[in-house]
């Protein structure tokens, strides 16, 4: 092996390629599952864009709050969250990450500072304001991440969320993940002023746009912008332009789209094949490694589903158990 | 037949990291759209009837439309028509690419462009004997001046009217060759060629200076920021001279190579970015003379061009980098409006006389 080239160590580069492999089989396999009707729900696949959340949760710890939305998946893996509560939560078992209650859209693991998927649009920026706000007032340099689609930035919440953050000073990262669609609606349709770098700077914080399929660059921007806000000095938004392998929801026909696109996409802007290939190139990790994980990973996918499938319901009597909280 | 001009408007210049670890600003989409509509408004009050402009999905055209629209509501009509290039946009430079050859197929008399170093290069790459125009709406411009658009408009509108002779309107350019393994030329810049240790195209803007190795420019100025700086404050050399320089770099501290001490390295402080002051560790530099091919010492690492990471390279690549003289020719909105003046170009009839006289 040769000197490492990369800003991560060559352990760092496994376990980003071990996240990101986790987020793709993850998906992938809910994908067959969700066809054969064995999930109750809606599911939607975060498969194509792993390297945004791996490129970005990297720089935080079980210290920093993430708000997620209804593409979720991939933001509970790269924060920690258990893949096998994962699946039993999907699959609405008693022993998933909610006890079976949330399903895929509500996933939340607070010990791993996983503040929920959120299957309101848009919901997700006001409650990391929150958290924000509270790891502000401590002192103990906790950042708040908050993820948004291209199409939930236009709601009111995600904007008055920009303006509160700003205006409080607040350690947010507002990560618009742009796939270009909003549901069936591409971008350049509904956003008003056609760029989230100049929404940012309306509200008096920087803006940044980078590459979200390329792993670097995201790892690269994301940990100067949460350094940023770690050391006080305010809120920033990244986006990260990605592209989307699944429809909006498993189910989606995606008539919207043109022919042979996810193919093209597959094809040309695999971020894990992309990673893959770059560190085998330069070197420093052998394909063999990173094969040894794929067979690894794929063990640990069909021996989650394996124990989801044989876990209990939920029982009647639990049906008021963990729905509030009390004060 | 009246000229037509070329628009290349990037709508997505100005958008990379160094808004956090600088201070860079951010144009917004609008204020490109209002630039453009100040450089139209410019070629229309010299006779430009025509412009071809890059289809984009940035929402320049859209602002732009707005303002045609607006103007012929107030019963005005102060604008060129606009005839978008009929081709597919992908988001990528290759629309950069592909609009530009189609403007030369065209035949138009010149390509006013608004963007960054990186679009400059991406138009001059195919423009030919095609005129540059250059508005800078990028961060770390050194390329195109810094002047009001309105003017780059005038001068442009005055050169390919004829208004102004070719010999004053025009400018040859330089630009650096880079050949990768053999192929001449993989790829080009106008300003800088700058060699990083790091291997990896990332955030893609430069501001590590310890990972800076070796930088070639077209011309060193020390009115610009960015690499051209570096070597600005070392030795200027003019964009008019032929010939560029190369500066041999090394982390700030460390100014002599491992393989034995260099007398005469230093550290410089130099402003790399907007509001960004950097210590730059010199070895050394030199004059790096039109057409003669310079080998890289640097084994590995990532070249960046015109400040951009752009391709990563390893030990079994060929590099070699020559710069070219007269290479692509840009606008002289100086000569040109100094001409204007000079001339009366802009006065009624009769031309008015000075007072002094």
């Amino acid at each position: 092996m040769t000197e490492n080239p990369f800003p991560l160590s060559k352990d760092d580069l496994l376990r980003a390629y071990r996240t990101m492999r986790t987020i793709r089989e993850f998906e992938e396999r809910l994908h067959v599952d969700f066809a054969k009707g064995d999930i109750p729900g809606f599911v939607h696949l975060y498969a194509g864009e792993e390297a945004c959340a791996t490129g970005i949760m990297m720089h935080l710890n079980d210290n920093d709050r993430i708000a997620s939305t209804h593409r979720g998946h991939g933001h509970c893996i790269a924060k920690g969250v258990d893949v096998h509560a994962m699946m039993a939560e999907i699959y609405g078992r008693s022993t998933g990450a909610c006890r079976g209650k949330g399903g895929s859209m509500h996933i939340a693991d607070l010990s791993k500072g996983m503040m929920g998927a959120n299957g309101i649009l848009g919901a997700g920026a006001p409650l990391i304001c929150g958290a924000a706000l509270a790891a502000k007032v401590r002192g103990d340099r906790g950042v708040g991440i908050t993820f948004v689609g291209d199409g939930a930035s236009n709601q009111g919440t995600f904007l008055e969320s920009l303006n509160l953050a700003a205006v409080w000073n607040l350690p947010v990262v507002f990560v618009v993940e742009n796939n270009g669609y909003a549901e069936s609606t591409a971008m350049e349709w509904a956003v008003s002023c056609d760029s989230y770098v100049d929404r940012a700077t309306g509200f008096g914080m920087p803006g940044v746009t980078v590459d979200g399929t390329d792993f670097f660059a995201v790892h690269e921007a994301a940990g100067e912008i949460i350094r940023r806000a770690r050391e006080g000095g305010g809120p920033a938004l990244l986006e990260c332009n990605m592209v989307r392998f699944y429809g909006h929801f498993e189910g989606d026909a995606q008539t919207y789209r043109a022919k042979g696109e996810v193919e093209a996409l597959r094809a040309s802007r695999d971020c894990l094949v992309m990673l893959g290939e770059r560190v085998i190139e330069a070197g420093v990790i052998a394909r063999a490694e990173l094969q040894a994980i794929d067979g690894e990973v794929a063990a640990l996918i069909e021996d989650a589903v394996r124990a989801a499938k044989a876990a209990p319901l939920p029982a009647a009597g639990d049906l008021l158990t963990d729905v509030y909280v009390a004060y | 037949m009246t000229p037509v001009v070329g628009i290349v408007a990037n709508p997505v210049s100005a958008r990379d990291i160094r808004r956090v670890v600088a201070n860079a600003a951010n144009l917004q989409v609008t204020d490109r759209a209002n630039i453009l509509l100040r450089v139209l408004a410019a070629l229309r009050a010299c006779g430009v009837a025509e412009v071809l402009m890059m289809p984009e999905k940035g929402g320049i055209r859209g602002h732009v439309e707005r303002g045609v629209a607006r103007a012929r509501a107030h019963g005005e009509d102060p604008y060129p028509a606009i005839h978008p290039v009929a081709m597919p946009v992908t988001g990528t430079v290759e629309d950069t690419h592909r609009a530009t050859r189609a403007m030369r197929q065209a035949g138009v008399s010149a390509i006013v462009v608004l963007g960054g170093d990186g679009t400059h290069r991406a138009v001059a790459a195919q423009c030919g004997a095609v005129p540059i125009a250059g508005i800078s709406t990028g961060t770390n411009n050194a390329f195109p001046d810094h002047r009001e658009p309105t003017i780059t408009g005038l001068a442009t509108g005055l050169a390919v009217t004829g208004r102004v002779p070719p010999h004053i309107a025009f400018a040859g350019n330089k630009r650096i060759d880079v050949a990768i393994n053999g192929e001449t030329p993989s790829e080009i810049a106008l300003v800088d060629v700058a060699l990083v240790a790091e291997r990896y195209i990332g955030a893609r803007a430069l501001w590590r200076t310890e990972n800076f190795r070796e930088l070639y420019v077209t011309f060193a100025d020390p009115e610009v920021i960015g690499m051209s700086a570096i070597a600005g404050l070392l030795e200027p050399v003019t964009r008019g001279e032929s010939g560029g320089l190369m500066v041999r770099l090394s982390p700030a501290g460390q100014t002599s190579p491992p393989s034995g001490p260099r007398p005469g390295g230093t550290i410089l402080r130099a402003p790399i970015a907007p509001g960004m002051m950097a210590a730059v560790g010199v070895t050394d530099w030199r004059r790096m003379p039109a057409g003669v091919p310079f080998v890289p010492e640097v084994e590995a690492g990532t070249i960046a061009l015109d400040g951009e990471r752009e391709l990563s390279f390893t030990a079994r690549d060929r590099l070699s980098l020559t710069l070219r003289d007269d290479a692509f020719r840009t606008v002289n909105v100086s000569g040109c409006m100094r001409h204007a003046a000079e001339n009366r170009l802009l006065t009624g009839t009769p031309v008015p006389v000075s007072a002094d006289l």
